[in-house]
């Protein structure tokens, strides 16, 4: 299972307000990646195109190079933002609906709703109706709702809003698992120090425009290199501001930040350091998702 | 009288042995939590079927549908068979004051006869006696002395109860028995004269509707009503809950709107088929059980003329509610829009009851017949009353068939731009211009 989906100048427009400003990025196969943005960016609407939901004003939609039709968007996987269940039907009966409707044979689909209920560790509330189970439940079976027919690309808007950590961990580690086995997995959230941990690619929009996409390391270890050191005895970092192309950016109880000029040798501050007193901390730090997402949006 | 008796008690022991039935099985199914069985048409008509399929199965199951259907078909049941009981079942009681000549005797038996009803004579040893026991009820009137008949209260011209007609024609033959007498004639020519059959009338337009016809047709305008109201506000909710409940954008991802709202309707439309189907079954079961007059006459064509003009109202309205309740969010909302596709319904069933009680239709009646949203009620009537040719019919069901494809058309554009949008009610201006997608 592989597979590339590209979007490629989406456009669309409501009125005055401009939702999508031809926005272009691709998802491979195989990795997890965030899509991210402030509220209003035009998350929801790129993931509701993606489905034929929107209708767009310019731009297309291919996956594997192909326009994305009615018979691909069966072998996708959706979770839109607000969950949508029949709040009075049975899990399992309707797991096995939406099974069906992605084109499973009826007993593929009851074998795929015990599998995935029993993974998702819910096999015990199978027949119980949706309205009686707990949001974080409901959300489990939102998951499998949208993996039960083995999706080859997974869209998920907003999955682990208000879960507890160990229904974010069970979450998480499915849409790894899934990505491992070759899906294409693109997934929205808020929770930039999650989507850290989870994604190796991010896209980030603002405004309907792409702002930023990369895999998350580059991005993470890109820009001017971060030292954190620690001397004994030293309160203010007054040694380091002694060196060229080494600016001081806080000093928090001892902790020295230090941000270097591409020219620095990070040897030269160890010895320099080493001169201040005795080294306790020394180590280069990356950035946080959350400093890239500001800075982009900046 | 043995045979209706028996007919019901049968009735009413397989109802209750279906439902002790119905509820071990269903105790049974919960207890190995056992998936209901799989509608057989669900994979012949792909994901529409697989929506319809759910549809049926979610209605069905549901206690609105069971308890109505159990309801209606008490309704019917309560329809059919007391007019049958209440069939020369009760003999009206005639007091007699003084003698009643053999001759007077035979016409007033006679009178009774061609009512469909029996009388049974009460020898009264004095008017006043006769007075007592008119004012308890004991009987339903007096001959006096084979000069007058007493009744309780006066007869009105317009009352067409049993007893009354009785006593008109009991008065008429009486007073025809009393001139013959004075005229001299022998009790054989008194007797021929008043066994005198009238002569044909051919009328040039047909007459006025009959006791059965008229209440085969008043309950056939009810069900029309009651099922065709149900299964429009079924519809409306059904396609608001989807929105409300964000399901219908799981669904969206992988149905197209216009196989989605199809697969809803036609669910919904089985369900139709389903519970009045069960009721014209039953109907005509029990009907033939206890000899009702329903199989008689014009009854046959009325019903099924009624199920054609439910399935074809249904086919018509359902796509306005779904349209509409695609546009609400709120119960509110739903109110709101519900009442002014109901008012067309409501005018035809009340204009469509009137006609029946009055057996002429007018001309607007005429007019209405035609015209998609009434016609469902006013057809029928005119069928009943004999006032439609058999073309006329089948113009005013294409015309109605014609009008359903464009709503469906205009609903299906409405239904997919309106489903998703969520917050405030979406406005029908929004939906139907050119820059609205």
């Amino acid at each position: 299972m592989s597979g590339i989906l590209e979007l490629h100048g989406l456009t669309r427009r409501y009125g005055e307000l401009v939702a999508l400003d031809d926005l272009s990025f691709s998802v491979p196969a195989g990795r997890v990646v965030g899509f991210l943005g402030p509220n209003g960016a035009g998350k929801t609407t790129t993931m509701r195109a993606v489905f034929g939901l929107t209708d767009l004003d310019a731009g297309t939609v291919r996956w594997n190079g192909a326009p994305v039709g009615p018979s691909q968007r069966r072998r996708f996987g959706y979770m839109p933002e607000e969950r949508g269940l029949y709040p009075t039907m049975r899990v399992d009966e309707q797991l096995e609906y939406l099974g069906r409707l992605h084109g499973m044979s009826a007993p593929d689909a009851a074998a795929a709703t015990t599998a995935w209920l029993d993974r998702l560790g819910i096999a015990d509330r199978a027949d119980s109706k949706v309205e009686t189970l707990s949001h974080g439940n409901q959300q489990r079976v939102q998951l499998a709702a949208a993996l039960l027919h083995g999706p080859e690309m997974l869209v998920l808007d907003e999955p682990l809003a208000g879960l507890d950590p160990v229904g974010i961990d069970a979450i998480a580690d499915v849409l790894v698992e899934e990505a491992r086995s070759g899906c294409c997995v693109l997934f929205s959230s808020h929770q930039l120090d999650l989507v850290e941990d989870i994604c190796e690619a991010v896209t980030i929009i603002d405004h309907g425009r792409l702002v930023v996409s990369g895999d998350v390391d580059d991005l993470l270890t890109s820009g001017q290199r971060r030292l954190v050191v620690r001397v004994q005895g030293d309160r203010d970092g007054a040694w380091a501001r002694r060196i060229p192309g080494v600016t001081v950016s806080e000093v928090d109880g001892g902790a020295v930040r230090l941000v270097l000029d591409e020219a620095v040798d990070s040897d030269a501050v160890l010895e320099t350091a080493r001169t201040a007193g005795r080294i306790t901390e020394f180590v280069f730090e990356r950035r946080r998702l959350s400093e890239v997402f500001r800075e982009a949006l900046a | 009288m043995n045979g209706v008796v028996k007919a019901i008690v049968v009735a009413a022991v397989v109802a209750v042995a279906a439902f002790r039935i119905w509820r071990r099985r269903r105790a049974r199914s919960r207890a190995q939590t056992a998936r209901p069985p799989r509608p057989l048409f669900a994979p012949v008509f792909g994901d529409v079927g697989l929506v319809a399929a759910r549809e049926v199965q979610a209605r069905m199951r549901g206690k609105i549908f069971r308890i109505g259907t159990v309801l209606i078909l008490a309704g019917v049941a309560a329809g059919i068979v007391i007019p049958v009981l209440h069939k020369g079942k009760h003999p009206v009681r005639v007091g007699v004051v003084g003698v009643l000549s053999a001759p007077m005797k035979e016409a007033v038996l006679a009178s009774a006869t061609q009512l469909h009803t029996t009388v049974r004579l009460i020898a009264e040893p004095n008017a006043a006696a006769a007075s007592t026991d008119l004012r308890s009820g004991r009987i339903g009137f007096a001959i006096v002395d084979g000069r007058e008949l007493a009744v309780k209260k006066p007869i009105a011209s317009t009352d067409a109860s049993t007893r009354a007609q009785l006593v008109r024609a009991v008065a008429e033959t009486i007073g025809v028995q009393k001139a013959f007498a004075s005229a001299g004639l022998s009790s054989a020519q008194a007797k021929q004269l008043a066994h005198a059959k009238p002569l044909p009338v051919a009328s040039l337009e047909p007459g006025s509707i009959s006791n059965t016809t008229a209440a085969v047709s008043t309950i056939g305008l009810i069900l029309l009503f009651v099922m065709l109201t149900q299964y429009n506000a079924w519809t409306l909710m059904g396609v608001m809950e989807e929105k409300t409940s964000r399901v219908a954008e799981v669904l969206l991802a992988t149905v197209r709107p216009v196989r989605l709202l199809t697969g809803k309707v036609l669910g919904i439309a089985v369900t139709v088929f389903a519970q009045a189907g069960l009721i014209v079954a039953f109907a005509l079961v029990l009907a033939k059980a206890v000899g009702s007059d329903v199989l008689h006459g014009a009854g046959p064509r009325l019903i099924v003329s009624t199920l054609v003009w439910l399935v074809l109202g249904y086919a018509f309205y359902c796509w306005l509610y779904a349209a509409a309740g695609s546009m609400s969010t709120r119960q509110d909302q739903v109110q709101a829009l519900a009442l002014p596709l109901s008012l067309p319904i409501l005018f035809g069933y009340v204009i469509a009851l009137t006609t029946v009680a009055s057996g002429s239709p007018s001309r607007l009646f005429d007019v209405l017949a035609y015209l998609p949203p009434t016609a469902p009620f006013a057809m029928p009537v005119l069928v009943s009353l004999g006032r439609a040719t058999w073309w006329e019919f089948a113009a005013s069901a294409a015309i109605s068939v014609v009008c359903t494809v464009g709503v469906a058309m205009l609903a299906t554009v409405v239904y997919r731009r309106a489903i998703l949008r969520i917050g405030r009610r979406v406005r029908l201006r929004e939906l139907v211009s050119r820059t609205a997608r």
